[in-house]
């Protein structure tokens, strides 16, 4: 942070011969208006307005109607703690989670882990490591919108690819309506995320255990360490930060799930807001029923939520830093 | 990470900062303005009963979706062969809302709109800021084709409540959507199967289906709007118009009606007795629509788009037809025929726009019997005037749509509180998903719902409305 | 032999990541008859024409075409405008530049959703809701903070020796970028590049609520859209073929350019 203080031009930075110092100095100030206004225009109206206008508008009980938003103070908050399906939506944000970034996490660790100590000896990476991790990687290169339709037509009960698998395994007695269950419908969400997720922490995992200096791996084999302690004490604390920072980037997609849902689930959203979102609520009461002022007062309580989450995961990061 | 980068945490915080600090910056969506002005009528008489003045533009936007707008080209023929000096300017458009939106907050709207497809305008809203001309003079004015017959009694059931918001009918729909339960005709006479009338022979024509390993029923699970509409048809069948005008109207225990249980109940047995097919329940539109034109299964409930729908998939020689939803018991209401229809793509004319008489003439004009039957014969679809389809050749599924709609005369059961209340017709559905699968009882499915109308009708942030 | 163990896990986790994949490509030469009975029918013969249907009924192509478009325009504008902002901010002191720095970045961790109605109002205020370039500007927009964050400090990085020497030749500020700073910085570009493109090309919620006209959906939107809006006509190989149209190129892309896109998509969770 302290070089923002060092900066290495000057707005009055070397320049052609002939000008008198401060024409220099305006020309330099000239450039940097112009080097900045375009994107800072375009970052005002749509970034910074519409963020703003949505807690403004979270107090308000706008239908969309030109001139007629009323003040509501925090009438939309109030209501917002007893809506049943909107509590539904929270409910199942917080399970994806709590689950979502630690499956997706400890499966990438767990294969990058293979791909890169699994090799002959226990120091080097496998055969074919390039291989897999092209192929994990996958999923990372689709939209999450066709990702959805994929799994969708993947998930159907009667000629669905899941349930086609596990009738010629001979394991028909697990074929199930996997979106239309109450009880399973969120878990078969929750794996679509885990499986678009796994090659891309795995290939950022791989990476970091590659930087680290392989006379350690050594030291530990020469004590006889086994593979898991290995892992245990000696990649696990160096990938500390790569696995904060995977946990805060999943979080961050665990708390939206919106494309997903939107376009896999019965209802969408359920069966019975089972699979209800945040994010869905937010559009569904937005777009389609034009409640805009309760629904940015949706976005509102999503926003510190996601607050909340991030400065609970980096806050971790300050102690240990401390520490160390 | 490198030690010059600035750390997340001192973003973070910066950007909780700005975020709670920047409101005040903001520009406001919110806001609006209003003008306008409009033209002077002409003389009134017999052939010109609005007073149009010949020479005034007329301005007619359209959407142009599925139906095109040829039927519309062909009317504006007839207004300017009527009003000689008249100039049409006619747009056929997508997303209605998004273009006119602006136009209508400038108070600088057309004089016409067909307001269909989506992106449209939101009528409720405009009606609420009095943008809508009141078409009541257009109902009582003599009909185009028959001068001592009113406008308004030459329409289908439903059309004029289908179009009033707030007590003032604004709304004129051009086309005619019917729902019902769907089978292939040729299935049912190669099996010698009737259409049942009541709900006891519908359980036993199922149980014929089922023998001959099909399954007798599929719906679109994904989508259980699609179950909940015979459940209603079916209430309604048994609680009469009366039922019909309390849910709609949000009166207490309105769900508690005996028939709604019965209806519940009915639907419940479907799935209790096997008649579904399985897996029905996660299936999309698309795919049970599919599966029930491959013949995996017997009956699908649906609307009269259906046809449309299935066009690329339906096997030759399959001639889906479209069934009345059964009358749980002989002590029905209503006639066993009544169905559930309801009018579709709106015509409006703004209050603002600069040639009023000139739009509620045009849609006079545009509802006559011949502009009518072009747009059956063009598109396929029923008109919301009586007799529109009369002498033209329609599709096996078109026919059974219009004799349908003609069988049940005003036994036509259309409810309102689907379109007023979008939060109520999601807690129905969710919970018609719960019912057909089992996981309710028709009791709870009753609790549920209930409590679910109750709360809408305590909360005053929601706008009600009344059905009269 | 000792390793094999760890190959079946390995291989299972390749089988599982890429069979749903092979799945969705080969349904899309079979017959809607094949698809709708088992997901193990080999298809009778190939049908290719499962794809000039996809590109040309089911609109794939336009689709296609308005991705091309939407993204090519917003990586543009978002390289260009990101770019020099990046660069002022990182070399230039002037009061205010670290306002400027963290206004620009601290939207990145915004929810989108939050920005989703007012956003919506401001684009249809503006009359670019459903237009392409309303997309352009958007996408250019909610890109830009990134690519400032990551490019700020690559520009930070770079000598200013070169950059020095050329100011004394008479070069103006525009002619130091243009000529001197961005050929210096291009790995960084091109990461930064490859990150926008993917993030843009696979975006879902912006067009959904801001390009509600079928005849501008993009890629992903449109395809979502034929699976689940209702009035379509079912074409179920032609969606397949459809899938197949999206996915194919992205892949075949990667596994060329491997070891460029790896580091381009995981350019934001290194930094």
């Amino acid at each position: 942070m302290s070089v923002l203080t060092r900066p290495v031009e000057r707005a009055a930075a070397p320049a052609p011969p002939a000008p008198s110092q401060r024409r220099r100095l305006n020309r330099g100030y000239g450039f940097v208006i112009g080097a900045l206004a375009p994107a800072l225009v375009l970052h005002l109206i749509f970034i910074v307005s519409p963020y703003a206008q949505a807690f403004y508008l979270s107090l308000t009980d706008w239908n969309g109607v030109a001139g007629k938003a009323n003040f509501v103070g925090f009438d939309n908050f109030a209501r917002l703690a007893g809506d049943s399906l909107f509590l539904d939506a929270i409910k199942n944000n917080l399970l994806l989670l709590l689950l979502m970034p630690a499956a997706t996490i400890g499966i990438g660790l767990f294969l990058a882990t293979m791909i890169q100590r699994g090799g002959a000896n226990g120091r080097s990476g496998v055969k074919g490591a390039r291989f897999y991790e092209i192929v994990f990687f996958f999923p990372q290169m689709l939209s999450v919108a066709i990702v959805a339709v994929l799994w969708g037509f993947a998930y159907n009960p009667n000629n669905g690819l899941i349930n086609g698998v596990l009738r010629a395994i001979g394991l028909d007695g697990l074929a199930r309506s996997w979106l239309a269950e109450p009880g399973l419908a969120l878990f078969a969400v929750m794996a679509v995320m885990i499986w678009s997720g796994v090659g891309f922490y795995m290939v950022l995992f791989s990476a970091a255990i590659d930087a680290i200096p392989k006379e350690i791996f050594e030291a530990a084999l020469i004590d006889g360490s086994t593979g898991w302690t290995t892992f245990r004490r000696i990649t696990l604390p160096l990938l500390r930060d790569n696995v904060q920072v995977a946990f805060v980037y999943l979080g961050m997609v665990a708390l939206d799930a919106f494309a997903l849902v939107q376009i896999m689930t019965v209802g969408p959203g359920g069966p019975d807001g089972s699979t209800e979102v945040m994010g869905l609520s937010l559009y569904r009461t937005a777009f389609e029923y034009g409640k805009f002022g309760y629904a940015s007062a949706m976005g509102v309580a999503l926003f510190f939520g996601t607050l909340v989450f991030a400065l609970v995961a980096l806050r971790g990061n300050k102690n240990r830093t401390e520490l160390a | 990470m490198s030690s010059h980068e600035i750390s997340r945490r001192s973003m973070l915080r910066a950007a909780a900062v700005l975020g709670l600090s920047v409101p005040t910056l903001a520009a406001c969506v919110t806001a609006g303005g209003n003008a306008g002005q409009q033209s002077q009528g002409g003389d009134k008489s017999s052939t010109n009963p609005f007073g149009v003045k010949a020479d005034a533009p007329l301005e007619v936007v359209v959407f142009k979706g599925a139906y095109g707008d040829d039927y519309v080209i062909a009317a504006e023929a007839v207004y300017k062969k009527q009003f000689g000096g008249s100039v049409i300017d006619h747009k056929g458009i997508q997303k209605v809302g998004d273009t006119l939106r602006p136009r209508f907050v400038a108070g600088n709207p057309p004089d016409v709109v067909n307001n269909t497809g989506a992106g449209r305008l939101d009528i409720a809203a405009l009606t609420q800021s009095q943008q809508l001309e009141n078409l009541d003079k257009l109902l009582d004015s003599p009909s185009w084709d028959d001068p001592n017959v009113k406008v308004r009694d030459t329409l289908l059931p439903g059309v004029i409540e289908d179009g009033t918001y707030d007590g003032s009918f604004v709304r004129f729909n051009y086309a005619y959507t019917a729902w019902g339960l769907w089978y292939s005709k040729p299935l049912f006479e190669k099996n010698g199967w009737m259409w049942p009338q009541t709900w006891p022979e519908m359980l036993e024509l199922c149980e014929d289906i089922k023998k001959t390993g099909v399954a007798p029923w599929t719906y679109q699970g994904k989508f259980p709007e699609y179950m909940t509409d015979p459940l209603l048809v079916m209430a309604v069948h048994g609680g009469g118009m009366d039922l019909l005008k309390a849910i709609d109207n949000l009166q207490p225990n309105a769900w508690r009606h005996e028939s709604v249980k019965a209806a519940a109940e009915a639907i419940a047995e479907l799935s209790g007795k096997g008649y579904l097919m399985p897996g029905s329940e996660a299936l999309s539109h698309t795919e049970a629509q599919a599966a029930w034109c491959q013949g995996k299964a017997a009956i699908i409930p649906s609307g009269s788009w259906l046809e449309a729908e299935q066009k690329s998939v339906t096997p030759a020689g399959f001639d889906m037809v479209m069934g009345a939803v059964p009358s749980l018991s002989s002590s029905s209401k209503l006639k066993t025929n009544a169905i559930h229809a309801a009018s579709s793509e709106a015509y409006l004319v703004p209050s603002q726009g600069k040639n009023v008489q000139g739009g509620l003439e045009f849609l006079r004009m545009l509802f006559s019997r011949n502009a009518m039957k072009d747009f059956a014969k063009a598109v396929g679809t029923l008109p919301s005037v009586k007799g529109a389809t009369e002498g033209i050749t329609m599709s096996p599924a078109l026919s059974s749509v219009a004799e349908a709609v003609k069988k049940a005369g005003d036994d036509t059961i259309n409810y309102r509180h689907r379109i007023w209340y979008p939060t109520l017709t999601k807690a129905v559905d969710d919970a018609v998903a719960e019912l057909v699968t089992r996981r309710i009882t028709p009791a709870e499915w009753v609790d549920r719902v209930q409590k679910a109308a109750d709360d809408l009708a305590k909360d005053t942030s929601i706008k009600k409305y009344e059905r009269k | 032999m000792k390793r094999f163990p760890l190959h079946i896990a390995l291989g299972f986790w390749a089988i599982v990541t890429a069979f749903p994949l092979l799945w969705a490509v080969t349904s899309s030469v079979k017959s809607d008859t094949e698809i709708l009975s088992s997901p193990w029918t080999v298809p009778e013969r190939p049908r290719w024409e499962n794809f000039g249907r996809a590109w040309n009924e089911a609109s794939i192509g336009q689709y296609f075409l308005n991705s091309v478009i939407v993204v090519g325009g917003a990586l543009f504008l978002t390289m260009l405008l990101g770019g020099i902002a990046a660069y002022t901010l990182a070399r230039y002191r002037f009061p205010g530049n670290r306002f400027v720095y963290y206004l620009f970045v601290t939207s990145q961790f915004f929810p989108t959703f939050l920005a989703l109605v007012p956003l919506f109002f401001t684009v249809e205020q503006m009359g670019l809701l459903g237009t392409k370039l309303g997309l352009i500007l958007v996408y250019a927009t909610f890109a830009t903070p990134f690519t400032i964050f990551f490019l700020h400090a690559f520009f930070r990085t770079l000598p200013s020796a070169i950059a020095e020497a050329a100011f004394i030749d008479g070069c103006t500020h525009w002619g130091v970028f243009f000529r001197v700073m961005l050929p210096m910085a291009r790995p960084g570009l091109v990461s930064v590049a490859i990150f926008n493109f993917l993030g843009l090309w696979n975006q879902y919620l912006l067009p959904l609520v801001l390009n509600p006209d079928p005849e501008n959906y993009v890629l992903a939107q449109g395809l979502a859209a034929l699976s689940t809006s209702q009035g379509y006509q079912s074409d179920w190989s032609g969606l397949f073929a459809g899938l197949t149209i999206a996915m194919l190129p992205v892949l075949l892309a990667y596994v060329c350019f491997q070891r460029y896109i790896q580091a381009g998509a995981t350019a934001g969770a290194v930094k």
